[in-house]
């Protein structure tokens, strides 16, 4: 009987939840303006999919985003995102309908709803995306809109002209079974 | 005992049960990343910070120094005469940078390198502190008749740094001179100095900054500690630096050795730095 229940609670860590991961996803943004066109990229994105209940989690670390100027990048973490206090941007939510989607190899519409955590401010978005699987891994994509103010992040006067109001963002993530 | 061994397993299986999905996949490992920023320029006020030119950017800097401002509103405060340095620094990795400048006190001409040796880092197993390395050459060109060797100034200054919060950062900053030629025959021609400068940052685009240099040895009767006290402004591409200080020069064996100014009769200098980079 002991033996048994020893048994048993050593097995449930292992019949946890079926998920898929990567620990190098890419997320890019694009601000774009007559004066000038930055860009980011960030491949250490931190992404989770329960392929039971079609929850999602990301985890972008702000540091993570690489400009081509050095100057953009120490501004992006020091004056904008404020990467010391807010070390992370993060999603939490799921893909609608998921028990409804069968993964294949062919490229299915998906829409993900839940949190989006910028900069300490959280906001309920519905955005929409792509999801195949192929062989062994699951791979997303998405593109959507931020606009800048909706997560309390500041732009003096004088660079008003040089940062886009909205840029675009994009999400590209292959992962693999846990 | 069955009883308490199942309310055990519940008890494990619960804590196993976790709510937050990243959680999952954490192996605990928490990759150390640089500490940016730790001064906004390559000057704290009047000396070199632990900060390096960025890699690929070629950074354009004046230093301007008015006069003494013991005048009052004669030269308003010194405005009518000026002492200026332009730089011009490349940074050729986040390692190595290298420059060259000119000095209008004394017609100085330098070439200098600053090598980063140690980064600060912070998560996981961070590291405490940066260490850079400046080492300059100076010529001073306004006596013609001296020969090339009798107008050379050398400096090495090792830079160690800690940015202990986003705000405050401290600098501590051990300084060799050797002099050529110097002015009377019981002058030393090696200088040892002990710099030390830091900063608090009041918003996220303004600092107050300040650094002196205690001498270590002997010095003439007329030796008198350098310090500054400066305010930067950051805005897009460029860094403005404004100060006040007992020192004229913009270059080390000026600022270090050559302190001029007193609290009386308010002999002190106002100035400025602006840094501006270009990405190539």
């Amino acid at each position: 009987m002991i033996w048994r229940i020893i048994f048993l609670a050593l097995m449930v860590p292992l019949f946890g939840k079926d998920i898929y991961f990567t620990r190098s996803g890419t997320v890019s943004f694009f601000s774009s303006t007559p004066i000038e066109d930055i860009k980011a990229i960030n491949e250490q994105t931190t992404c989770v999919l329960d392929i039971e209940t079609g929850d999602v989690s990301f985890r972008i670390p702000i540091r993570g985003f690489i400009f081509k100027n050095g100057l953009m990048q120490e501004h992006f973490n020091e004056n904008y995102l404020e990467s010391d206090r807010y070390p992370n941007a993060s999603f939490t939510g799921s893909i609608e309908g998921w028990k409804d989607i069968t993964l294949s190899e062919k490229l299915q519409p998906v829409s993900l709803k839940g949190t989006m955590n910028i900069h300490g401010i959280s906001k309920d978005i519905s955005e929409s995306g792509n999801i195949l699987m192929k062989g062994n891994r699951v791979i997303g994509s998405a593109t959507f809109k931020i606009t800048v103010s909706d997560y309390e992040i500041e732009i003096p006067k004088i660079l008003r002209d040089n940062i886009a109001k909205v840029v675009d963002v994009t999400v590209d993530i292959s992962l693999k079974k846990k | 005992m069955n009883r308490f061994l199942f309310v055990f397993t519940s008890l494990i299986i619960s804590l196993t049960a976790q709510d937050d999905m990243l959680e999952l996949i954490d192996d605990g490992t928490i990759n150390p990343v640089p500490v940016q920023a730790t001064f906004k320029a390559t000057r704290i006020v009047n000396s070199q910070s632990i900060e390096l030119t960025r890699p690929k950017t070629l950074e354009f800097m004046i230093l301007h120094r008015f006069g003494s401002m013991n005048n009052g509103f004669y030269d308003l405060f010194g405005m009518d005469e000026a002492a200026i340095r332009f730089d011009l620094k490349y940074g050729i990795n986040d390692r190595i940078s290298l420059g060259a400048g000119r000095s209008s006190l004394n017609k100085t001409y330098d070439i200098f390198t600053k090598l980063k040796l140690l980064k600060q880092t912070s998560g996981g197993s961070s590291f405490p502190f940066s260490l850079a390395l400046f080492s300059k050459m100076e010529i001073s060109t306004i006596d013609q008749d001296l020969s090339m060797s009798d107008q050379l100034t050398f400096d090495i200054q090792v830079l160690a740094a800690r940015k202990f919060n986003p705000s405050i950062s401290v600098q501590v900053m051990p300084t060799f001179i050797h002099r050529n030629l110097v002015q009377t025959a019981n002058e030393s021609h090696d200088l040892l100095s002990f710099g030390i400068g830091g900063r608090v940052k009041v918003t996220r685009r303004v600092s107050i900054n300040t650094d002196t240099f205690f001498p270590l040895g002997e010095r003439n009767e007329s030796f008198k500690q350098s310090w500054g006290l400066g305010c930067d402004i950051e805005t897009g591409g460029h860094v403005f630096q404004l100060m006040i200080t007992n020192v004229q020069g913009s270059f080390e064996s000026d600022y270090i050795e050559n302190a001029t100014g007193t609290f009386d009769e308010l002999n002190l200098f106002l100035g400025f730095n602006i840094t501006r980079v270009f990405s190539l």
